[in-house]
C-alpha cells in the first residue's frame, strides 16, 4: 500500500558517504543491555538465560536489515514504563535511516506510524519471537520502536525524528505468528505511543496492511554476512 | 547580416544563463552543504566506486555512511521515556 517510493532509504543514498576497513563487520555489542544493566532480579535472569539469542537478533538485524540501526542498549528485556509492576517484555528500539519523501510527510501521524507499523512490527517479531521465549513464563510480552526522519531538516535545524513504540502482549505475537490472527488484529491488540522529536503524542491507533519491504528491498551492491541467515 | 548573428549569439547566451544557472532554492541547497564530499573517507569510497559498474557495498561503508551525519545529533525521544532497565 505504502508505495516503495516514498521510503527512499537514506543508506542507500548515502552510501556514497565512506568506508574504513579496519572496522569490523560483527555488529556492536553495546546494542544489547548487559547483564548488570537490569535493576530487577527477574530482568537480570531473563538477560542471563537469553543472552545467545539476543545477540542473535542483534547480528540478525545489523547484517539482514542495515539500513535499520539499533539504538545503545536497544535492545532487552525491558519493563514498558506505562505498565505497573516488574512486567518484562523483548525490546528492540531501532532507528530507520530512510529519506523522508514529501508524500510521506504529507500524511498524518496515524498514517505514518501505521505506515510504519505495517512494515516493521511484523517482521521483527518474526526474529524476536523464537519459540523459546515464546514459552518462557518470565516474559510477557514484545515492543518494537522505531523512530525515523520526520522532514528533512533545513536551514541549520536539528533533524527531528517521530517514533512509535508498539507493545504487544506474548499471547497475541503467538496467535499473530502462528496464523491464527491477521496483522489487523495484531495492530488492533497492540498498544502504540508515539513522539515527536522529544514531545509525546500520546496513544495511536495504527491500521495495518501486509506490506513486504523489509523482505524484498535490497541496498544496491550490498551482500550480507554469509553467516548470517537473512529471510 | 552582421546584425541578425549578434542577435543570435545574444539569444543563445541567455538561454545558456537561464537554463544554465541554478536555482534559487539549488543555491540555498549548495550553501547549506558547502563541501562536496563530506569526509576523507566519502571521497575514498566515491573515488574507489567511480567507475561505470555497480558501487561494491560492506555492511562497514552503512555503518560508516550513518556515523557522519552531516545534519547533527537527531531530536528525538530517549529510551528512558519509554522504557526501564
Amino acid at each position: 500500500m505504502l508505495a516503495r517510493a516514498i521510503l527512499g532509504l537514506t543508506a542507500a543514498a548515502t552510501l556514497a558517504l565512506g568506508t574504513n576497513s579496519a572496522l569490523a563487520a560483527d555488529p556492536p555489542s553495546d546494542r544489547v543491555l548487559q547483564i548488570d544493566r537490569y535493576t530487577s532480579d527477574k530482568g537480570r535472569a531473563l538477560g542471563q538465560k537469553f543472552q545467545g539469542p539476543l545477540r542473535d537478533l542483534n547480528a540478525k538485524v545489523y547484517h539482514c536489515m542495515p539500513w535499520l540501526d539499533v539504538k545503545n542498549e536497544g535492545i532487552g528485556f525491558y519493563k514498558p514504563k506505562h505498565i505497573d509492576g516488574d512486567i518484562r517484555y523483548l525490546s528492540l528500539n531501532a532507528i530507520v535511516d530512510q529519506q523522508p519523501a514529501p508524500e510521506f510527510t504529507r500524511l498524518s501521524v496515524q498514517e505514518r506510524v501505521s505506515a510504519m507499523f505495517s512494515r516493521y512490527v511484523p517482521h521483527l517479531l518474526r526474529s524476536m519471537a523464537t519459540s523459546d521465549l515464546l514459552k518462557e513464563p518470565a516474559l510477557e510480552g514484545f515492543t518494537v520502536i522505531v523512530s525515523w526522519l520526520k522532514a528533512e531538516p533545513t536551514g541549520g535545524q536539528p533533524p527531528v525524528l517521530e517514533t512509535a513504540a508498539a507493545f504487544m502482549p506474548k499471547p497475541l505475537v503467538a496467535d499473530y505468528l502462528r496464523g491464527r490472527v491477521g496483522i489487523t488484529q495484531l495492530a488492533d491488540g497492540a498498544h502504540v505511543l508515539a513522539w515527536d522529536g522529544e514531545t509525546k503524542l500520546g496513544n495511536v491507533k495504527p491500521k495495518a496492511w501486509a506490506d513486504d519491504f523489509v523482505l524484498t528491498y535490497k541496498v544496491a551492491g550490498y551482500t550480507p554476512d554469509p553467516r548470517a541467515t537473512c529471510p | 547580416m552582421r546584425g541578425k548573428h549578434w542577435r543570435s549569439l545574444l539569444i543563445g547566451t541567455s538561454l545558456l544563463l537561464v537554463g544554465g544557472c541554478a536555482s534559487s532554492e539549488e543555491w540555498n541547497t549548495w550553501r547549506s552543504n558547502t563541501s562536496h564530499f563530506a569526509s576523507k573517507e566519502h571521497y575514498d569510497f566515491s573515488m574507489k566506486n567511480s567507475g561505470g559498474s555497480s558501487a561494491s557495498v560492506t555492511r562497514n561503508d552503512i555503518t560508516m555512511a550513518k556515523n557522519q551525519n552531516w545534519f547533527g545529533r537527531p531530536v528525538t525521544v530517549a529510551q528512558e521515556q519509554i522504557l526501564e532497565r
